[in-house]
Order: structure tokens, then C-alpha cells, then sequence
């Protein structure tokens, strides 16, 4: 009886592989969606969203984001595009820094540094498609000045990294990473377009 | 009896037990075969529900540990594909990316780091000395070289999770801008737990070490393509 049992098993147990392959591809497939500790989340805790929050310094047994460069200073700004437009601004006397858009899933969607960016600052628009056509019949003055951005994405971090070549170098980067602004609806809420 | 043997005997490994039962049954010949036949047949007594509801159960179970186990293992520890070596150097240029495969996405989200955008830079890890021994933290070590054009790069000596690793000398890093170069462009770093002159990135104490070189503004990541690229060698120094 149990011979017998286990004679016919080898067909289940092959079944039963099959089907882990199947689960492992869907658990996979499904982690960025579900995880909880990811860096949009994490991004939650350096400060209020929708405006820009400076990183603690990279240090052993402190990283605020794993893998950050030590030898950089950071501030991220968390924000969720349903409330509408994003804009964002910010002169940083740094002899490089870059800029990057990454999304709930840790992609990054958009990125540059500082010479790529023009005129050497930043000054970026992120908005949906739809917030697109509305800006076309109203646009800001300084519209030619601009980066726009138009993202499907709507949560979305924005990260903006300056080198600090040294300690005595660090205050004033920080200042103006401090400074920086990230304004959601800069229409509305009168922030000086 | 060679015929009711023959069944279990071909299709499974379970039939290579010793057959306690064989010498207990004193039945006929021709039942045994009979039986056998409808057994092969798919006709004869089956096992009942209860080995049905035992042969689902088995099915389930290696589907979900195996399944769900194999998912963890590969996103906790895997790397990641789509990877690019030069030397003892190591970059994801895809990593972080729409185009990243599922794997890089899963243990991307799942460790929560923010990989370099192309408009920023790109990284490149070293977990190999020249002569293909892991690096530790037990032994020094010799950056020598040139690296591929970047309007800036910084070097850093991280555990193989990433983390920093804290050393006496409170710095974990080294860049480009306070580099001491030859006259050729190249460049020697040492890397030690004790200072050494010229270019020194202290180390602290870890087992396995990884040297992180970013380079930031890299020509690199715009298509100029990661072939014939000159990276730092990799020389292992005195041990401890």
C-alpha cells in the first residue's frame, strides 16, 4: 500500500516543482511592489514630503540610504504628483553635484549633474500628462529656463547629491541643499513663478 | 513476480527500499500479477482519499518552499545580471533602470539603495585582488592605475553588504580631486588598517571588503561603451 503510494508519487512531486518555478518567478516579479523597506519608504523618514530634506552625513553604522558616497552630501524630496505639480530649485556651490527622479519602485526615471543641466542650477517642473496640457495654457514666465518633466510616475523621490571635498567645504553645501526648494502647486501657492 | 516489481521499480527511487513485505505474503501468483496490471492500467484499487489528499499535500509543499524559498535566496543573495567586468572591476550599468531584470528590481527594492542615474555616474565594484583572491580586511592592499574618463571619482571600502566599515582614521573615502598623480596620470592608493604616505584610503576591520569606485560625469554611461577601458589594478599587499 505505502509501496504503492509512493510509486505513483514521482508524478506529484514533478508537478509540484513545476509549480514552485511558477511561484518563484510571481514572488520575484512581485518584490518591488510589496517591499516595505525600500528607498521610497525610507525617504519618509528624513522629513516632511514635498519639500527638500538634508540627509545626515554618510557615516559607518549611520547610512540614511544604503550605499550612499560618503564623500557626498544628500537631500532628498519625497512627493506624490495627485496633489499636483512638483517644482523645484536649487544653486549649489559645489563643484559637482547630480540630480536623479526615482519612483516607488527605485527606478530611476530621470537624472542629470550639474553641467548637463544648463545653466549650472537647478530649476525642474515634474508633472503628470494631464497636469501637462493644463500648464500649456497657463505656463510660468520663466518657462524657457525650465526642465520640465512629464512622468506617468506619481510618487516619486527626487535626490540630489553635491560633493563636499572637504570639512571645510561641508556648511556651506549643506546651506544650500537646505535651501533648495521643492514646492508642490507653485502656481497656487505663490512661490515666486 | 518480475512483473509486479516491474512498476515501482522503473518509475521510482522509492522502489529501491528493501521491500520488507516481499516474503510475508504467501498469495498466488497470478493475483499479484493481475494486480499489478490494473495498478499500471490506472483500474485498480486505488489508495483511497487520504492518498490523494497526501500526494496533493506533498505537491504543495514543495511548490510553496521550494517555490517561495528559492524567490528569497535569489533576491537576498543573488547577484545581479547584466553585468559588466573590466579587470578586477564589476558594474550594473542597467541596475536601477525600466530595463533592470526582475531579479536586480526585487533585491533593489528589497535593500533600499538608490542606484547612480546614467546622468550621474556609474560604479564599479572590485571583491577581487589581481590574482583572484576575495579581498579582506586583513591585508593590505594596492590601487594602481588609471581609470576611465569622469570628471570626478571617489573610492570607498565597504563590507560585501555595502555597509561602511568604521576605521580609527574617521575618513572612508578618497576622490579625485586630492589625488597624488604621476606624472603620466596614473595614480597608487594604498589601502591600509595603518597610514601610509601618498594616497592611503584607511581601512577598518571586516572580513570580505569591497572597493567601491564611483566615477561621477562618465562619458561611460552615454554610449561611448564599456570595451578596451584601462581600470586600477588590484595588488595585494603584506597580510596580518
Amino acid at each position: 500500500m505505502i509501496r504503492q503510494w509512493l510509486a505513483s508519487l514521482w508524478i506529484w512531486v514533478l508537478g509540484g516543482i513545476m509549480l514552485a518555478a511558477v511561484i518563484h518567478l510571481l514572488a520575484v516579479m512581485s518584490v518591488p511592489d510589496f517591499t516595505t523597506d525600500d528607498a521610497f519608504s525610507r525617504a519618509a523618514r528624513f522629513g516632511p514630503d514635498a519639500r527638500f530634506n538634508v540627509l545626515p552625513d554618510v557615516k559607518p553604522g549611520a547610512e540614511p540610504l544604503p550605499m550612499l558616497d560618503p564623500h557626498m552630501a544628500h537631500a532628498t524630496c519625497r512627493f506624490s504628483l495627485d496633489r499636483g505639480p512638483v517644482r523645484m530649485d536649487a544653486e549649489i556651490p559645489s563643484t559637482f553635484w547630480s540630480f536623479s527622479l526615482f519612483d516607488q519602485r527605485g527606478e530611476t526615471t530621470y537624472s542629470f549633474n550639474d553641467r548637463t543641466s544648463g545653466e549650472g542650477t537647478l530649476a525642474m517642473l515634474v508633472l503628470t500628462p494631464a497636469q501637462l496640457s493644463i500648464l500649456r495654457e497657463n505656463p510660468p514666465a520663466d518657462l524657457e529656463r525650465l526642465i520640465v518633466i512629464e512622468t506617468p510616475h506619481e510618487r516619486t523621490v527626487a535626490l540630489l547629491r553635491a560633493f563636499v571635498p572637504d570639512a571645510a567645504h561641508a556648511k556651506p553645501i549643506r546651506e544650500a541643499l537646505a535651501a533648495a526648494k521643492c514646492v508642490q502647486n507653485p502656481l497656487t501657492a505663490d512661490a515666486g513663478i | 513476480m518480475a512483473l509486479a516489481d516491474a512498476a515501482p521499480r522503473r518509475f521510482s527511487p522509492f522502489a529501491l527500499l528493501p521491500a520488507r513485505k516481499r516474503r510475508a505474503p504467501a498469495r498466488p501468483r497470478e493475483d499479484i500479477a493481475r494486480e499489478a496490471l490494473e495498478r499500471l492500467s490506472g483500474k485498480g484499487p486505488s489508495t483511497g482519499p487520504l492518498g490523494m489528499v497526501g500526494k496533493i499535500l506533498v505537491t504543495v509543499s514543495i511548490a510553496l518552499v521550494g517555490g517561495i524559498g528559492s524567490a528569497y535566496l535569489a533576491v537576498d543573495r543573488g547577484r545581479l545580471f547584466n553585468a559588466v567586468t573590466l579587470g578586477q572591476w564589476t558594474a550594473y550599468p542597467s541596475a536601477g533602470t525600466p530595463d533592470a531584470d526582475p531579479y536586480s528590481a526585487a533585491t533593489l527594492a528589497r535593500t533600499g539603495q538608490v542606484p547612480l542615474g546614467a546622468g550621474e555616474g556609474l560604479v564599479f565594484f572590485g571583491d577581487t585582488d589581481s590574482q583572484g583572491n576575495a579581498l579582506t580586511g586583513a591585508c593590505d592592499y594596492r590601487i594602481t592605475g588609471e581609470t576611465p574618463p569622469a570628471r570626478l571619482w571617489t573610492l570607498t571600502a565597504t563590507d560585501t553588504s555595502g555597509r561602511l566599515i568604521a576605521n580609527s582614521a574617521g575618513r572612508t573615502s578618497l576622490d579625485s580631486r586630492a589625488l597624488l598623480r604621476n606624472t603620466d596620470g596614473s595614480f597608487s592608493v594604498a589601502v591600509s588598517r595603518y597610514a601610509r604616505p601618498g594616497n592611503w584610503l584607511p581601512l577598518g576591520e571586516a572580513g570580505r571588503v569591497v572597493f567601491v569606485l564611483r566615477l561621477y560625469d562618465t562619458p561611460l554611461t552615454t554610449g561611448t561603451g564599456l570595451a578596451d577601458l584601462s581600470m586600477p589594478e588590484i595588488i595585494r599587499g603584506d597580510c596580518r
